[in-house]
């Protein structure tokens, strides 16, 4: 089954490696990209370009990104009754305990570091992948509102 | 009887002329007559009233005073009957009757005065008493009578018995015995308490000797002696008490008082005694005396010099004290003036005068010791403190003195002033300011550097409150409430320097240092200060908060630096070396032998570029990122290392094993990342064969723990002992281990933050023994 | 540093099961066990003789509990400000896509279903977890490696 991920992710090094390494563990991922969060929330409201775009299944959310910040993008997600029910995960370099904590305290579904190294990036791509992907049961597509 | 008259008539010339009844024989009648001429000149001379009556009751005789008495002529009254003088009472007496003889009848009578009534020739009544005697002529037995006129007599007794009864009233009224004595000693009269008192009863005593109640010392007392006369006798005893001994009839003697007092009577002089009974007085005067001799031995006893005085200033009882302080015997000084041992200040306050009583002189010395100077027997002079109590006696007011003598004291007294000269010297070499206070909070003393120090001149600063100088935080200490005494609230003190702020003289403040110390003297307590002027000190303080805050500041920046600097630097890093890897990844082979080079160069590159960074950032944030050292299980940290380490441990299979370990105080965190590098680095400098791990820990000096971190590797070169923990130091060749060198420079600075000591024992090829100190609870 | 894990499961198999499991991949893991929903929530709550049992770092929570279902527990601990943080999944046999729906809505972290088979479940554990204890940053834990 085709997975609509949502990679919310200014570095445009670390979009292409998120792609790089997704399609070596998983061919049915269509990965979108948002490079900042007014971008991100356009995507997942469908708003102005993005009036057609899909409804994404999981969600990977840089906690840095300009304009509007990840955290940011987080809160807005898990307080839209209809967004939120998107297992939405961060993925950032920030190893920062009150990152951890306070993304937690939004609720997000779950907080991963980026790795320094490739092969460990690599990896965990492929654990997200073959966790959240593959084993989780995402909420089902169709949903009111 | 007319004859009888006539003859009388004829008699009254010639003497002796006996009285004749012309019937009686002529014989007799001159024996009679030579008898009766004796017997009238005898008749004649008597002082009495005399009447010779013959058993018939007639007068047969009568001398001069009868006539005088009864106011009859002689020839009126001869052969008249008695009963014509005497009506009753007489002529009964001669009657013989059939109970008694006339001799018997007679005889009852004789020698007794019978008290009668006589009547006068021209009938008045008066009072006589009769003395019978017998007279045995040739007419048979004939009575003498003796006829005194007893009116005056009777009326003394009339108004004795008066007198008497009044007398008898108050004396059976007067609470004391009385007891009233003639001049033979006899008791004449005595009342309801003699009687009481004495244990007799009336009768058994009167008439008795008074020797019988008061053996001694009365009765001699009424003898009239040829130097004095009866009233001379008992006058010399009137008024005053006699103590004697009285007895009763038990026999039992008791001590009495008698007082005298003359009581005139028809007798002579009789005396009456009030008899006392003292024993409860001598009783008391006993116990008195036992107290006076207790006194005295309490008086011996004490180990002071003890005086006794009269309000004359004279010495009436000392002890043996007394006698050595003075060196005087005891004899010498008794009755002496007090003035000889204590010439001044003793005896002038034993004077009342006019403005106030003995009482009040020696109140206001009562309880209070009072500074003298006591002259000894050999004129040397010695100071004394007296302490002066009254002590009542019969003699009046006396005063007791304790004489205490106290050279010593004295002495000690003038030490302690020298020792007060010499401190004052101290005071003034000493560099801090010193000022002495006493419990009030005024300067009692003060120093050169204090007047410097606070800009004042001495005077202006004794006497005044310290408070002046410190305005707050000194004086209160010295405040003994009911929680602590005065030693107690400057003992809270002593010894701890306490910071305070000081004012000078222009108001300019100051911060000091106090450090007190208590001073004892006759005053009470004194609180010395030492006053050290902290100005610089405070400064410093200040200047030094300011460069730690600076320092630490730095640090804050530093490790911000750190982290951002790494962080920063990561990102483009780890683009080089993720890309560079994908090239090598997607197009190895597929380019030529050079470009693999270039490229496999390129990603190595990267990734220890990586590696470095990542380090760093490890070892800034040992500091930066460190939390505080909380009791953490030793244990737990190393359980928690080789989880992380399993990887490496099952791939090289090494064998780690560990002894218990203590708890310590330490950031968990860190201590994990301790055991990790530590073990980490033993697993991987092996040697060929089963690396062996071994953990353990063993108590040091102090609450410290020694751990050891043993392992059979490689070992490490002596000369290399240093080095190793420096930054980026590696002994091997990048192809041979793998590493940045950095892991024991973390090491290091993880131990040196939890106030540790890292080294390590080895010997080249004998494994190496990595050991760190830990302070444990 | 153990990690806590609350399994709230009723069925002693299974929960026996998840043990071994987690005792295979992860020595590190201390396992508490609530087999109701009324147990579950005491131990978080800390009552009564739970007085001084730890927070857990992690929640498994099958849905079909007696007592009160792990329905009931996941819309009381995303009541709770204190527990919605504890990173809650669902694992359980359940497949209704009304089920998934209503736990995502109760901010369950992720939804799994429970294999029938030993060694699908098996599996499912030990993906768990790898991607949660040693992938996913949780809440309590901070940094490491």
């Amino acid at each position: 089954m085709f997975r609509e991920v949502l990679l919310v992710e200014d570095s445009p090094g670390d979009v292409r490696l998120t792609r790089e390494a997704f399609r070596d563990v998983n061919t049915s991922v269509h990965l979108h990209v948002a490079t900042d969060g007014v971008e991100a929330m356009a995507f997942l409201r469908r708003e102005g370009a993005y009036v057609h775009a899909p409804r994404p299944d999981f969600i990977l959310l840089d906690l840095n990104l300009p304009k509007m910040d990840g955290r940011e993008v987080l809160a807005r997600i898990k307080k839209d009754d209809s967004l939120k029910t998107i297992p939405t995960v961060i993925l950032t370099t920030s190893e920062a305990e009150a990152d951890v904590a306070n993304s937690y305290r939004l609720q997000a579904n779950c907080y991963l570091n980026k790795p320094v190294r490739f092969d460990a990036f690599e990896s965990l791509v492929k654990s997200i992948n073959d966790f959240w992907l593959t084993k989780v049961k995402l909420p089902p597509q169709a949903q009111s509102g | 009887m007319r004859s009888n008259r006539i003859k009388m008539k004829a008699r009254r010339s010639p003497p002796a002329a006996a009285i004749r009844d012309l019937s009686m024989p002529d014989a007799t009648e001159k024996h009679l007559a030579q008898m009766e001429s004796k017997y009238h000149g005898l008749l004649e001379a008597a002082p009495d009233a005399m009447v010779v009556v013959n058993q018939g009751g007639d007068i047969v005789l009568l001398n001069l005073q009868a006539e005088k008495q009864f106011g009859y002529r002689r020839d009126e009254l001869l052969g008249q009957k008695v009963t014509n003088i005497i009506p009753e009472g007489f002529a009964e007496r001669l009657i013989a009757d059939d109970l008694r003889s006339a001799e018997d009848a007679l005889a009852q009578q004789i020698g007794s005065g019978i008290e009668l009534i006589g009547r006068r020739k021209d009938g008045g009544e008066f009072p006589i008493e009769l003395m019978l005697s017998p007279l045995e002529s040739a007419e048979g037995i004939l009575v003498t009578a003796a006829i005194r006129d007893i009116s005056a007599r009777k009326t003394d007794e009339k108004h004795l018995a008066q007198m008497e009864s009044k007398y008898r009233g108050l004396l059976e009224a007067a609470p004391d015995a009385m007891v009233v004595v003639n001049q033979s000693g006899d008791i004449v009269l005595l009342n309801l308490q003699a009687e009481k008192q004495f244990g007799y009863r009336r009768d058994e005593l009167l008439g008795q000797k008074v020797t019988n109640i008061i053996p001694v010392g009365f009765a001699e007392r009424l003898i009239a002696d040829d130097l004095r006369s009866a009233e001379d006798a008992s006058a010399q005893q009137i008024e005053t008490g006699i103590e004697l001994i009285g007895r009763r009839k038990d026999g039992d003697e008791f001590p009495i008082e008698i007082m005298l007092s003359p009581l005139e009577s028809a007798e002579g002089t009789l005396v009456t005694a009030a008899i006392r009974n003292i024993s409860v007085r001598k009783a008391a005067e006993m116990h008195l005396a036992q107290m006076q001799g207790k006194y005295r031995g309490l008086l011996e006893a004490a180990p002071d010099a003890m005086v006794v005085v009269s309000q004359g200033g004279d010495i009436v009882l000392l002890n043996l004290q007394a006698e050595k302080q003075f060196g005087y015997r005891r004899d010498e000084l008794l009755g002496q003036k007090v003035t000889n041992i204590i010439p001044v200040g003793f005896a002038e306050r034993l004077i009342a005068d006019d403005l106030r009583s003995t009482e009040d002189a020696l109140a206001q010395q009562i309880g209070t010791g009072i500074e003298l100077t006591g002259l000894r027997k050999d004129g040397g002079e010695f100071p004394i403190e007296i302490m002066l109590s009254p002590l009542e006696s019969a003699e009046g007011t006396l005063v007791t003195a304790a004489i205490r003598n106290i050279s010593v004291r004295k002495a000690a007294e003038m030490h302690l002033a020298q020792m007060e000269g010499r401190y004052r010297g101290l005071l003034e070499a000493a560099p801090d300011a010193m000022v002495v206070v006493n419990q009030s909070g005024e300067i009692v003393l003060l120093n050169v550097q204090a007047e410097k120090q606070f800009g004042y001149r001495r005077d202006e600063l004794l006497g005044q409150q310290v408070t002046n100088i410190i305005p707050v935080g000194f004086a209160e200490r010295l405040i003994a409430d009911d929680l602590r005494s005065a030693e107690d609230a400057s003992a809270q003190q002593i010894g701890a320097g306490i910071e305070l702020i000081a004012c000078r003289k222009d108001g300019s403040e100051f911060p000091i240092e106090l450090m007190l110390s208590p001073l004892r003297n006759s005053e009470g307590i004194l609180v010395t200060a030492a006053i050290r002027d902290i100005s610089v000190r405070k400064k410093a303080a200040v200047v030094l908060l300011q460069k730690v805050e600076e320092l630490n500041r730095s640090n804050e920046e530093l490790g911000q630096f750190a982290y951002l600097a790494s962080h920063d630097l990561q990102e483009p890093l780890r683009m080089v070396a993720s890309y560079t890897q994908l090239l090598s990844r997607r197009y190895k082979g597929k380019l030529d032998a050079d470009a693999d080079e270039f490229i496999a160069f390129a990603v190595d590159g990267a990734s220890r570029m990586q590696r470095l960074i990542h380090d760093l950032l490890a070892y800034s944030r040992v500091g930066t990122k460190g939390k505080d050292l909380i009791e953490t299980s030793s244990e737990d940290a190393l359980q928690q290392a080789l989880v992380n380490l399993r990887g490496a441990i099952e791939e090289s299979g090494a064998l780690v094993t560990h002894d218990p370990l203590p708890a310590v105080l330490a950031d968990e965190m860190q201590l994990i990342q301790l055991f990790q590098n530590l073990i980490g680095n033993a697993i991987k400098y092996q040697s060929p064969g089963v690396p062996r791990v071994h953990i353990s820990a063993a108590r040091a000096s102090g609450k410290k723990w020694n751990f050891s971190v043993k392992d059979n590797g490689l070992g490490i070169d002596p000369q290399y002992f240093e080095r190793i923990f420096g930054m980026f130091q590696r002994l091997h060749k990048r192809d041979e281990f793998a590493g940045t060198g950095i892991g024991l420079a973390i090491c290091k600075k993880i131990v040196e933050r939890h106030g540790g000591r890292i080294w390590v024992e080895s010997q080249p090829g004998e494994g190496s023994t990595f050991r760190f100190a830990l302070a444990g609870r | 540093m153990p990690m806590e894990v609350l399994l709230i499961e009723d069925s002693l198999g299974d929960v026996r099961l998840t043990q071994e499991a987690f005792r295979d991949a992860n020595t590190y893991i201390h396992l508490h066990v609530a087999t109701n929903g009324v147990a579950a929530m005491a131990f978080l709550r800390r009552e009564g003789v739970h007085s001084q049992a730890p927070r857990p770092d992690f929640i498994v929570l099958d849905l079909n509990l007696p007592k009160m279902d792990g329905r009931e527990v996941l819309a009381h601990i995303n009541e709770d400000y204190d527990l919605k943080t504890i990173p809650t999944i669902i694992l359980t046999t359940s497949e209704a896509e009304a089920d998934i729906l209503k736990s995502y809505q109760l901010q369950a972290n992720c939804y799994l279903n429970k294999p029938v088979r030993l060694d699908a479940f098996e599996t499912i554990v030990k993906s768990i977890n790898h991607f949660w204890m040693t992938m996913a940053k949780l809440p309590t834990q901070a940094i490491s490696e």
